[in-house]
C-alpha cells in the first residue's frame, strides 16, 4: 500500500512538473510579435504555460519554417504565417477543424474563414487581418472652394470616393500644377505598378468569382471582370494622367510616401497605416479614411491576413491549440500594439467609436463585403504572380498593349506553371 | 622635359582612374550614410535626393533604442571572432602542410576545399539544422560558430595556401639546421613571416562570419540571434523602415572598417606578398 502511495505521489509530482514545464515556442515576423505579446503574457498568467517568441524578418518566417519542416523536427509549436503561404505549408500543418465551432467562426469575416481552409480542412486561425481602404486628405475634401469647383465641373458633391467613376473624377480633379511652372506636381492619386494585389481587388469589385484562378483552380484571368478591372486600373495613368508617371517604380512604400509628403490627394492603402502617419508628415491630422471603392459587384478587397498554425512536428500541440483559441478570445488585446490590428469582428467592434480608430469601420466594411475574397489558395501562387500576373499588369501599364492580349498571354503562362 | 611631362600626365590619368574606382565602391556606402541621416519623411522622397535636405540623427536614436540590437551586436562580434580564431587554427597549419609537403592527396585536399565553396549555403542549412539540433547546439553561439567555421575554413585554407606557395622552402630547412623541430620552425620562423597573409585571411574570415545571414536565420532563434537578422527585421510586410535599417547598417559596418584600418599595413603587405620574391 505504502509502495502504491509512493508511486502515485511520484507520478503526480512528475506529471505536475511536466505540466508546469510546458512552454510554447512561437515563430513570428517582427511586428506580429507585438500584436500577440499582451495576450501571451495573460495566457501565461492564467495557464502557467510560458510563451517564447522567435522574431525573424518577413521572409525569414517562410525560410525558417520550411527548413524546420524539411528537417522533420520543428522547434516551433505555433507559427504566425502570411495567408499567401497557407497552401504551401498546408500538408505539414495540424488540422484545426475542431476549433471552428459555429460560435467561433461567427466572429470572423467569411473571406478570412475561407482563406483558413486548404483542401477542405482548417489549417490556420486568423491572428490579425488587414485590407486596403481609401485614404484621403480631409483638408482638401472639406475645403469649400474645392467642393464648389468640383460640383461645378462634375455635377455632384465632392466626397470620399465610393465607386470607380468617382475615384477617377476626383483623381483628375486634384491633379494640378501648384507652383505654376507648367508641370504637374500634385496628383489625385497613385497607381502601384510594383505589386498586383490592388488590381486584384478591382477584379473582385468587377464581379469575378475569384482572382486569377476559380475555386476549381481553372485559370480565369482572361474573364470579362479581369479585363474590365485592368482597364480601370491603368486608366488613371494611361488616360487621365492623374498619377505620377513612374508607375512601375511605385510599390506600397512609395505610394505611402507620396501621400505622406503631400503629393497625392488620396490613396488606396492597408488600413493599419491610419495610425502610422509620421508626426512630421505634411498630412498629419488631415487624413480621412473610407471603405474600399465599389465596382459592379460592390465593395471588395483582398484580405491581408496572418494565420496562427501548428506545424505537425510541434512538440506541444495541445498547448498550442489552447493558445490559439485563447488568442482569438482575447483578440482585441493586440489593438494597443503599434500595428493596431486584430482579426475578429468583435475585437474591431470593441474599438468602434474610439478616437484614433476611425479606420476600423471602413476596414470591417471592406473585409465583410460579399465580394471580398482571398487570393488563390494554391501552392504555386507566388510563382503565378511573379511570372504571369505582375508582368501582365506592368505590360498593361505601358499603355501600348491591349488588355485582352495581355491577359491571354498571362493565362498561357499560368497554365504552363500549373501543368 | 617631355619625358617628365609624359610621366606627370600618366600619373594624373592613373590618379583619376583610381579616384573613379574608389568612387564606384564608395557611392553606395555614402548613399547608405546619407539615407541614414535623412528624416523619416524624406527617406523615400519622390524624386529621390542623394543628399539630405535636413540632417537628423533620429534614425540612429531609433536603432539604439531597439531592445534586441545590443545583444545581437555582441553575438555577431563573439561569433565572428571565434569563427576567425578557429578557422585560422585549423586552416593555417593545414595550408602549410598541403603546400610545403606536397603529395597527390594534398592537391586533392586543396581542390576539395575549393569544391566545398561551390556548394550553395542554402543546401547545407537543413543538414546543419538537424546536426546541431541532435547535439543540442541550436540557438547557441557555439553552434553558429561551428556552422560559420565550416564555410570559413575552406576560404582560409585556399587563401593561406596561396600565401604559403610564395614561401621559400629554405626557410624551414635553415631553422631545422639551427636545431628547431618542425613544429618549432613553423611556430617561431614561418608564422611570423606569414603575419601579413594571416592578417588578410583573418579579415576575410571575420567579414564572412560578420555578414552571414542564412545560417544565423536558420540556426538561431532568440538567444543566439545576430545583428544581420535584427537589421533585416526593419523590413516587414507592413513597410520597410529604410531610415533605421540604413542607420543600423552604418553602425554595423563600423567595426569592420575599424579593423581594416588597424590592419591596413599587414593587409597591404599580405596582398603584395610574394610579388617581389627573388
Amino acid at each position: 500500500m505504502k509502495r502504491l502511495l509512493a508511486t502515485s505521489a511520484i507520478t503526480l509530482v512528475i506529471s505536475a512538473a511536466a505540466a508546469h514545464a510546458e512552454s510554447l515556442n512561437i515563430l513570428v515576423e517582427g511586428g506580429g510579435e507585438m500584436l500577440q505579446k499582451a495576450v501571451a503574457a495573460q495566457f501565461t498568467k492564467e495557464t502557467g504555460i510560458d510563451v517564447n517568441f522567435t522574431v525573424v524578418p518577413y521572409q525569414g518566417v517562410y525560410d525558417k519554417l520550411s527548413a524546420e519542416i524539411a528537417s522533420g523536427q520543428s522547434n516551433f509549436d505555433v507559427a504566425s504565417i502570411d495567408v499567401v503561404w497557407n497552401a504551401k505549408f498546408a500538408a505539414h500543418l495540424e488540422r484545426l477543424d475542431d476549433l471552428f465551432t459555429p460560435e467561433f467562426s461567427a466572429d470572423f469575416s467569411p473571406a478570412l474563414l475561407s482563406d483558413a481552409k486548404v483542401g477542405g480542412h482548417y489549417i490556420g486561425v486568423p491572428a490579425w487581418a488587414n485590407a486596403e481602404v481609401v485614404f484621403y486628405r480631409t483638408d482638401l475634401f472639406e475645403n469649400a472652394d474645392e467642393k464648389a469647383a468640383f460640383k461645378t465641373k462634375y455635377g455632384y458633391e465632392l466626397a470620399p470616393p465610393a465607386n470607380w467613376q468617382q475615384w477617377r473624377d476626383i483623381a483628375k480633379f486634384f491633379t494640378r500644377d501648384t507652383d505654376g511652372d507648367g508641370k504637374t506636381d500634385f496628383w489625385g492619386t497613385d497607381t502601384i505598378g510594383a505589386y498586383s494585389e490592388e488590381w486584384m481587388a478591382h477584379v473582385l469589385q468587377a464581379g469575378s468569382p475569384g482572382v486569377v484562378l476559380d475555386a476549381e483552380n481553372n485559370v480565369i484571368i482572361d474573364n470579362a471582370a479581369h479585363k474590365e478591372a485592368l482597364e480601370f486600373y491603368i486608366a488613371p495613368h494611361c488616360q487621365d494622367k492623374s498619377v505620377p508617371e513612374n508607375v512601375t517604380e511605385i510599390g506600397w512604400g512609395e505610394a505611402q510616401n507620396l501621400f505622406y509628403q503631400g503629393k497625392t490627394a488620396m490613396m488606396k492603402f492597408w488600413a493599419h497605416a491610419y495610425r502610422m502617419t509620421p508626426a512630421d508628415s505634411k498630412v498629419n491630422g488631415k487624413v480621412g479614411v473610407a471603405p474600399m471603392i465599389a465596382g459592379k459587384a460592390g465593395i471588395a478587397g483582398i484580405p491581408g491576413t496572418w494565420y496562427n498554425v501548428i506545424p505537425s512536428t510541434a512538440a506541444n500541440k495541445d498547448a498550442a491549440k489552447k493558445f490559439i483559441a485563447y488568442a482569438v478570445k482575447h483578440n482585441a488585446m493586440g489593438i494597443e500594439a503599434p500595428l493596431g490590428l486584430a482579426a475578429t469582428n468583435s475585437a474591431y467592434e470593441s474599438y468602434a467609436g474610439k478616437p484614433g480608430y476611425e479606420h476600423f469601420e471602413p476596414l470591417l466594411k471592406t473585409l465583410a463585403a460579399p465580394a471580398t475574397r482571398g487570393r488563390p489558395m494554391h501552392e504555386h501562387y507566388q510563382e503565378i504572380v511573379d511570372e504571369a500576373v505582375l508582368p501582365a499588369v506592368q505590360k498593361a501599364l505601358s499603355c501600348e498593349d491591349d488588355a485582352d492580349e495581355v491577359l491571354s498571354e498571362a493565362k498561357e503562362t499560368i497554365e504552363d506553371i500549373l501543368n | 622635359m617631355i619625358e617628365r611631362k609624359k610621366r606627370d600626365l600618366g600619373g594624373t590619368v592613373i590618379n583619376i582612374f583610381a579616384l573613379l574606382l574608389v568612387l564606384s565602391y564608395a557611392v553606395p556606402y555614402v548613399y547608405l550614410l546619407m539615407t541614414a541621416l535623412k528624416p523619416a519623411a524624406d527617406v523615400q522622397q519622390i524624386p529621390p535626393s542623394f543628399f539630405p535636405n535636413r540632417i537628423t540623427l533620429e534614425n540612429f536614436r531609433t536603432v539604439l533604442a531597439t531592445p534586441s540590437l545590443p545583444a545581437a551586436f555582441a553575438n555577431s562580434l563573439l561569433v565572428a571572432v571565434l569563427t576567425t580564431v578557429l578557422s585560422l587554427v585549423l586552416a593555417v597549419p593545414a595550408a602549410y602542410v598541403a603546400t610545403q609537403y606536397r603529395r597527390s592527396f594534398t592537391t586533392f585536399f586543396l581542390l576539395f576545399a575549393l569544391v566545398t565553396r561551390m556548394v550553395p549555403a542554402v543546401s547545407l542549412g537543413v543538414p546543419l539544422f538537424t546536426l546541431l539540433k541532435s547535439i543540442g547546439l541550436l540557438d547557441t553561439t557555439l553552434g553558429l560558430v561551428l556552422a560559420h567555421t565550416s564555410t570559413a575554413v575552406p576560404l582560409a585554407l585556399l587563401l593561406m595556401a596561396a600565401f604559403f606557395e610564395g614561401l621559400p622552402k629554405e626557410l624551414e630547412e635553415a631553422a631545422r639546421m639551427d636545431g628547431c623541430t618542425r613544429f618549432q620552425a613553423f611556430v617561431k620562423i614561418i608564422l611570423p613571416v606569414m603575419r601579413s597573409g594571416i592578417a588578410v585571411t583573418a579579415l576575410f574570415s571575420f567579414i564572412a562570419s560578420w555578414n552571414e545571414f542564412l545560417y544565423a536565420l536558420l540556426l538561431t532563434s532568440e538567444k543566439g540571434k545576430t545583428a544581420p537578422i535584427v537589421i533585416a527585421e526593419y523590413n516587414s510586410v507592413y513597410g520597410l523602415a529604410w531610415g533605421p535599417m540604413t542607420a543600423a547598417a552604418v553602425l554595423y559596418s563600423l567595426p569592420v572598417i575599424l579593423i581594416t584600418l588597424l590592419l591596413q599595413k599587414q593587409i597591404i603587405g599580405g596582398l603584395t606578398f610574394g610579388a617581389v620574391k627573388g
